[in-house]
């Protein structure tokens, strides 16, 4: 069984947060806040010291979690745990190559086999994810693409060939947690991944609010959104205080689940 | 051992390198390595690299005897490659010039760069002025503080700074944030990678752009001793200088080749910077190739007296030089670099900058009173105007007004 597999067909919410943000046991009860609203997928952050395709948002979460030498056992552990209450939620983990490859591939897909559901390597261009993308399959976790702006349709039309999971279509040509929205420009390629491939295609990257995720349902023919930033950016709004910042987090997710 | 032939197609130096970047890069990678390759061919191109070589940069550099020098270290006979007389003070002059002509033909408008030592964005700032390009140097604020001569240099020559507070505040930040831009303003802007390191196309097109250094010196040294040199130095920070030099003398089997990466207070210390000393194979800025790493993958601080050189990854092209132990690299600590800039300053009345001052280390430790009748080429990559108040602090001289 891949959660993924059955996603919604419409109004998909995807939420991002850095494991061992703020503190590792902080992060439990902050993705424990967020699987309890139920919501279609929770994607796991893998920290990284050089987040190079992240913006300054989550290069200071990925900063604070590393800060307590937080290790990739410790948060494949804490994805584990709270896959005891995961129910129909997806879970997909977003990282970089270079700890799924330090901490060993075999090793890391026995630690996540039949917990998370599909996986997004970052910086894992389709030219190299042959051998990855072998393993993965095999153990029923699906390798999730991202398309953006600059990816033209020969090149689309390659990658997206066989895909699983969701579409991650990358809304603005920049980094996470940019600020500009072309909801024409993103309607545009999602009409023409669609075509490619009848998997769902979420828009992350630069979205805010609960206007972002209508106008995005209204304006745009994706199939969801993905919001990662936002959810972290409450935390500094608030001025680090935790107890405030777990309910607006309740508070956000809830106007966000529209 | 066969023609050395590398990268591949997917620009893999045996198994270092490649492109590993996010989807939002890749696409732009791919179009630089196809406009790369077109003009690798274009003729009006190459003379126009020429002639900028030749008239703006001060090319061919000269191919010095040291003549104190050897007989002081009582051994070989020692030459310098003298690209710290190029114009800026430096070899990074050469690798800017062919990419902002590539950025031209391109028809990008914005250029970016990340600077270490402030030498790359000196030369970036320089070629961008000399082009009427706007530009914009991504530096750790560390590197500002212990570089202020750069600084005011690339102010000078109309360039915009931006300071990076992430991290160590060093090179590997900047890179970081370059790369970041780059992502950001995909469609109107060209980053010039100032260093073999990076992902495919870099690492080659830099090396291409820098193996003038190693032609020359071919030539010079057949003409001067009537022989290819027994031995090769140059120092390793990303290594391009040392690419520069090696390149052209790869398949001469008989010509040993030296990197000396900088040890920072000792290869065994955390605070080094000798990457293929220390570390091992994992993925920084888009390339596998050896970094300093922890257990988990986590990138390390470097460090090194030389911000040059202060740097946790090296270029692929080094990795696969040193599996296939073509090249054999030996770190040096700051503190034999701070004696090498000095003795090399009175002996020879030549002012390294810190980063050569590595390779002088080497030689001198490495070939006192041996190698008698062999002939060294070391690269003198840059001048040590930069590094007077570094060096000034370190030897404990007030140099404040």
């Amino acid at each position: 069984m891949n959660n993924l597999d059955s996603l919604p067909k419409k109004k998909i919410l995807s939420l991002f947060m850095t494991c061992g943000f703020p503190t590792l046991n902080q992060s439990k009860k902050v993705f424990s806040e967020m699987l309890s609203h139920q919501p279609d997928i929770i994607e796991f952050g893998l920290p990284f010291s050089d987040p190079m395709a992240d913006g300054p948002i989550i290069q200071e979460a990925n900063k604070l979690a590393l800060r307590s030498k937080l290790s990739t056992q410790q948060s494949l552990n804490l994805i584990k745990e709270l896959s005891k209450s995961k129910n129909n939620t997806s879970f997909v983990i977003m990282c970089y190559l270079n700890t799924v490859r330090k901490f060993g591939l075999n090793k890391f897909i026995k630690n996540i086999k039949s917990i998370v559901d599909g996986i997004i390597i970052v910086d894992l261009p389709f030219e190299e994810e042959d051998a990855i993308k072998k393993s993965l399959s095999k153990n029923n976790i699906h390798l999730i693409k991202l398309i953006s702006p600059m990816t033209n349709e020969k090149r689309s039309q390659k990658l997206l060939k066989n895909s699983k999971g969701f579409i991650y279509y990358i809304s603005a040509t920049g980094i996470t947690g940019s600020n500009k929205l072309d909801y024409k420009e993103i309607n545009k390629n999602v009409k023409s991944i669609k075509k490619m491939s009848s998997v769902p295609v979420l828009v992350g990257f630069g979205i805010k609010s609960k206007k972002d995720v209508i106008d995005i349902s209204k304006k745009t023919n994706a199939d969801g959104v993905i919001i990662g930033s936002a959810l972290i950016q409450k935390y500094f709004d608030i001025k680090m205080d935790f107890n405030k910042y777990l309910k607006s987090l309740k508070k956000f997710i809830q106007e966000v689940k529209v | 051992m066969k023609t050395y032939k590398q990268p591949s197609s997917v620009g893999r130096f045996g198994e270092f390198g490649g492109m590993y970047v996010s989807e939002t890069l890749m696409p732009l990678l791919l179009n630089l390595d196809k406009s790369y390759k077109k003009i690798q061919k274009d003729k009006k191109f190459r003379k126009e690299l020429n002639d900028l070589f030749k008239n703006y940069v001060g090319r061919p550099s000269s191919l010095h005897f040291a003549k104190n020098l050897s007989k002081y270290i009582n051994g070989p006979k020692v030459y310098f490659k003298r690209d710290e007389l190029n114009h800026t003070g430096a070899h990074k002059i050469n690798n800017c010039l062919g990419q902002i002509l590539l950025a031209k033909k391109m028809g990008k408008t914005r250029i970016i760069a990340e600077t270490g030592a402030g030498q790359h964005g000196v030369a970036t700032a320089t070629v961008c002025a000399l082009f009427g390009l706007p530009c914009y140097i991504y530096m750790g604020s560390k590197d500002i503080e212990r570089q202020k001569p750069n600084v005011f240099r690339m102010k000078l020559l109309g360039a915009t700074i931006i300071p990076v507070e992430s991290g160590s505040k060093s090179l590997k930040d900047a890179m970081n944030e370059a790369l970041r831009d780059w992502i950001k303003n995909v469609r109107d802007t060209f980053y010039i990678i100032g260093s073999t390191a990076g992902p495919h196309p870099y690492p080659k097109m830099v090396r291409d752009f820098q193996s003038v250094i190693g032609k020359e010196a071919r030539e010079q040294i057949l003409k001067a001793e009537k022989k290819l040199p027994d031995y090769l130095i140059a120092c390793v920070g990303g290594g391009s200088n040392a690419m520069g030099l090696f390149y052209p003398f790869l398949n001469d089997k008989k010509v040993k080749i030296i990197g000396v990466e900088a040890a920072g207070r000792g290869a065994k210390t955390e605070e080094t910077a000798a990457t293929m000393t220390s570390g091992t194979p994992g993925i920084l800025h888009g390339s596998y190739s050896y970094v300093l790493q922890d257990n988990d993958g986590q990138i390390k601080e470097a460090h090194s007296i030389s911000a040059g050189l202060d740097y946790p990854g090296v270029g692929p092209e080094h990795s696969h030089l040193k599996d296939i132990k073509r090249v054999k690299y030996f770190g040096i600590t700051d503190k034999e670099a701070l004696e090498a800039f000095q003795t090399c300053s009175k002996l020879e009345g030549i002012i390294p900058a810190l980063e050569p001052s590595h390779a002088l280390a080497y030689l001198i430790k490495a070939f006192k009173n041996k190698h008698k009748n062999k002939v060294v080429i070391l690269n003198m990559c840059g001048r040590g105007d930069k590094d007077l108040f570094t060096a000034a602090k370190a030897i404990g001289f007030d140099v404040d007004e």
